[in-house]
């Protein structure tokens, strides 16, 4: 049995090795089997039974699973997701509790959080970002914000948006005289924690202050507006004459159509740069190095004069050990179906959201990642 | 009454004073016995998952009351700290993220203000469109104008959230608010800014649209029991129909409109999606003005929820654990109060009809 099961295992040029390993293992037991350090991997497929994966979470990744969903069943009929929205805090606590299969979040786990649960995993399945939208009559697109001014407009220091500070980043466009709305997300929200991580990266008194998380204690600020989920920031926002706000890459799409316009954000080199494929991946190029073991990387602010500075992992939060082998092999199944280009990380697929595909560095890692996911 | 002799039934012997109770006891079939018992258990359920729900929330509770002490009720900030750090805070012998601040002010502030608000604003108009209704409108339109009111009585809060976000709290920033903040700009909590649409005031004008119906479906049928001979008297005397309503109808209902706030009352302290869609969500000071976000006890414990159970020390849920404490005993407390009020109001007197004739 041993020996065959190395077969599957491995694969073009080492199939001649196998082949003498498995005439020795024929012979001398399980010799051949106690060199071998690679165990076999744990197996995925299409289910043998129907499995449902639930999900629920940030409502950043949810376009992009619904596009998933679909193209996942049709590659194993046996295999559903059901992926829902509701925000990351939600998506991480609805995994540590395992109340659904998966929990979506932009935010990985805190380390106070893979401490008290070691359990649990932030898988990666794509790369996403952040744009930051505002919605004024008049100005045209691409205004130009840095991480210190948006801070300063979220703390209230900033409250017009003809402020000397907004007026030298913008030379030679005029802005009116508007009261500035700055709006947050009220759910518990992985965007909060991508965003917020940016100003903490660029504002000491955010450091010092609100800091970074899936919900900050916000200042208060007399202008402000709240927002549930991405597509009600872009309600709110659009229906605001004076309105800031940040919007997840994958709606986009809807923001523009909706009436926002895009702004440039100065990253650590000093350019202006929007969220398009180039600087996402440009950004992802300058951190993938640093992938650790536990995926658990912030690709916030990264060097290089072509890098977007709000760019994230999109995390799925999972248990490693399920209630049994079929979810789990489903579960796998999802996983190295969804990380690869040849599965569901289709340039098609990523583009309909914006999305960019995982570092081709950090693919390996993942796949370890997910071995670990058993019944 | 069933209920009151069960504990009586089972030592009760055939002799001495209890042989009555005995004797009846005996007759009863064993289908009695077990509604008896149903009974008894039916009773008790509320009174059990009041103290159940009420020991729990308390022992869920302590960590942050004891970690904040009386900061818990005095302090301004509500703030969960830096999850993502790892360094902790100790105080108090209790360890929680760094930079936790607990301190629940500004949402008690926030629950009492914008319910009162509400029922100040609700309890006129209620009253005002039930005596409408029912002294003026002709019969037959009655019924059929009372369908709104329990119509309104049946729409989600999340509805109510929706149109007050969208449609209601834009609307009155843009056109009412500013009209109010020049014209009652002498009072401090009056003045500009009004903001956006998010904050007390519509959140409060909201709750009197939503309590509106309780206390007019109430007031409703009190004052279909007016006894018809008192008001018939009151015309006969020559008073005009308003006297009347003055003398006969609101003395003789005032205990019902009372109560029927109560419920009002207690609808709007614990309305939670309606509110957290339109308070503007503000966890570190109290309202800058009536127009300012704020937030509320029950609102707040629904948003930090998600974020709270990813806090690795515990100590987040503690802290909405004992916010939830906060709101039950404030919803007790002024349950309490209101039924002392009834009391005095009603002065023992069962009917008081023509107390002032």
């Amino acid at each position: 049995m041993r020996p065959k099961r190395l077969v599957s295992r491995l694969s073009g040029t080492s199939l001649l090795l196998v082949v003498g390993l498995l005439v020795l293992g024929s012979l001398g037991g399980n010799v051949a089997l106690a060199k071998s350090k690679k165990p076999k991997p744990l197996p995925t497929g299409n289910p043998t039974t129907q499995t449902t994966l639930t999900e629920a979470g940030s409502s950043l990744l949810y376009p992009y699973l619904e596009v998933l969903a679909p193209q996942v069943t049709a590659a194993y009929p046996h295999l559903t997701l059901s992926p829902a929205a509701g925000g990351s805090g939600l998506g991480i606590a609805d995994a540590i509790g395992s109340l659904t299969s998966l929990g979506g979040s932009d935010a990985y786990l805190s380390a106070a959080d893979a401490l008290a649960n070691p359990g649990l995993m932030n898988v990666p399945i794509a790369i996403s970002a952040q744009a930051v939208d505002y919605n004024v009559t008049g100005a045209p697109p691409y205004l130009k914000f840095t991480g210190n001014v948006l801070a300063e407009i979220y703390q209230g220091k900033i409250t017009n948006w003809d402020a000397p500070q907004l007026a030298s980043l913008n030379r030679g466009v005029t802005l009116p005289n508007l009261a500035i709305v700055p709006v947050r997300r009220v759910d518990s929200s992985g965007d909060t924690f991508i965003f917020t991580s940016f100003l903490t990266a660029t504002n000491k008194a955010w450091a010092n202050g609100p800091s970074e998380g899936t919900t900050v204690t916000w200042p208060a600020v007399s202008n402000e507006l709240t927002a549930e989920g991405n597509p009600g920031m872009i309600t709110v926002c659009a229906g605001t004459p004076g309105c800031i706000a940040y919007i997840g890459v994958s709606v986009e799409n809807q923001a523009i159509e909706g009436g926002l316009k895009e702004g440039l954000l100065k990253n650590k080199s000093g350019k202006f740069v929007r969220p398009i494929e180039s600087t996402i991946t440009a950004a992802v190029a300058a951190g993938a190095g640093a992938t650790p073991a536990n995926l658990t990387q912030s690709l916030i602010y990264e060097k290089g004069a072509k890098s977007y500075p709000i760019v994230n992992f999109e995390y799925l939060i999972v248990q490693k050990k399920q209630k049994t082998k079929a979810i789990a092999e489903a579960i796998r199944t999802f996983f190295s179906w969804a990380i690869k280009s040849s599965g569901g990380a289709t340039p098609d697929n990523l583009a309909a959201v914006d999305f960019v595909a995982l570092p081709t560095a950090a693919i390996p890692k993942v796949d370890k990642a997910i071995q670990k996911i058993t019944g | 009454m069933i209920t009151s002799q069960g504990g009586a039934g089972k030592s009760a012997g055939p002799a001495g004073p209890q042989a009555g109770r005995a004797v009846r006891d005996r007759d009863l079939t064993r289908r009695d016995r077990l509604a008896r018992l149903g009974f008894l258990f039916a009773a008790l359920v509320p009174s059990g998952m009041l103290l159940f729900l009420a020991a729990e929330m308390i022992r869920e509770a302590i960590p942050a009351f004891t970690f904040s002490g009386w900061g818990f009720f005095t302090g301004e900030i509500f703030s969960f700290g830096q999850l993502y750090a790892l360094t902790l805070s100790h105080h108090n012998g209790i360890v929680a993220p760094h930079g936790a601040t607990y301190g629940a002010l500004p949402f008690m502030v926030g629950t009492l203000a914008s319910s009162v608000v509400a029922l100040a604003i609700a309890v006129p108009v209620s009253v005002g469109a039930v005596l409408a209704l029912t002294e003026r409108v002709p019969y037959r339109l009655q019924s059929g104008l009372s369908v709104f009111l329990e119509v309104l009585a049946g729409i989600p809060s999340v509805a109510y959230g929706l149109w007050g976000i969208l449609f209601f709290g834009p609307f009155m920033a843009a056109h009412v608010y500013p009209v109010l903040a020049s014209v009652l700009g002498f009072i401090p909590v009056f003045r500009a800014p009004v903001g956006f649409g998010e904050g007390l005031l519509t959140a409060s004008l909201v709750l009197a649209v939503m309590i509106v119906p309780i206390i007019a479906a109430t007031t409703r049928e009190l004052i279909r029991t007016v006894p018809i001979l008192a008001k018939e008297g009151a015309l006969a005397l020559g008073m005009t129909p308003y006297e009347t309503v003055k003398v006969v109808t609101l003395p003789y209902v005032r205990r019902g409109i009372l109560a029927a706030s109560l419920l009002g009352w207690a609808r709007a302290l614990g309305e939670t999606m309606a509110v957290l869609m339109i308070s503007g969500n503000l966890l570190d000071r109290l309202p800058v003005n009536i127009y300012g976000s704020f937030s509320t006890l029950a609102a707040s414990i629904v948003d930090l929820l998600d974020s709270a159970l990813t806090d690795a020390t515990g100590m987040a849920v503690h802290a909405l654990a004992a916010l939830g404490c906060v709101l039950l005993v404030i919803t007790i407390a002024t349950n309490l109060v209101g039924r002392l009020i009834i009391r005095r109001a009603s002065g023992g007197v069962p009917l008081p009809i023509g107390r002032g004739i």
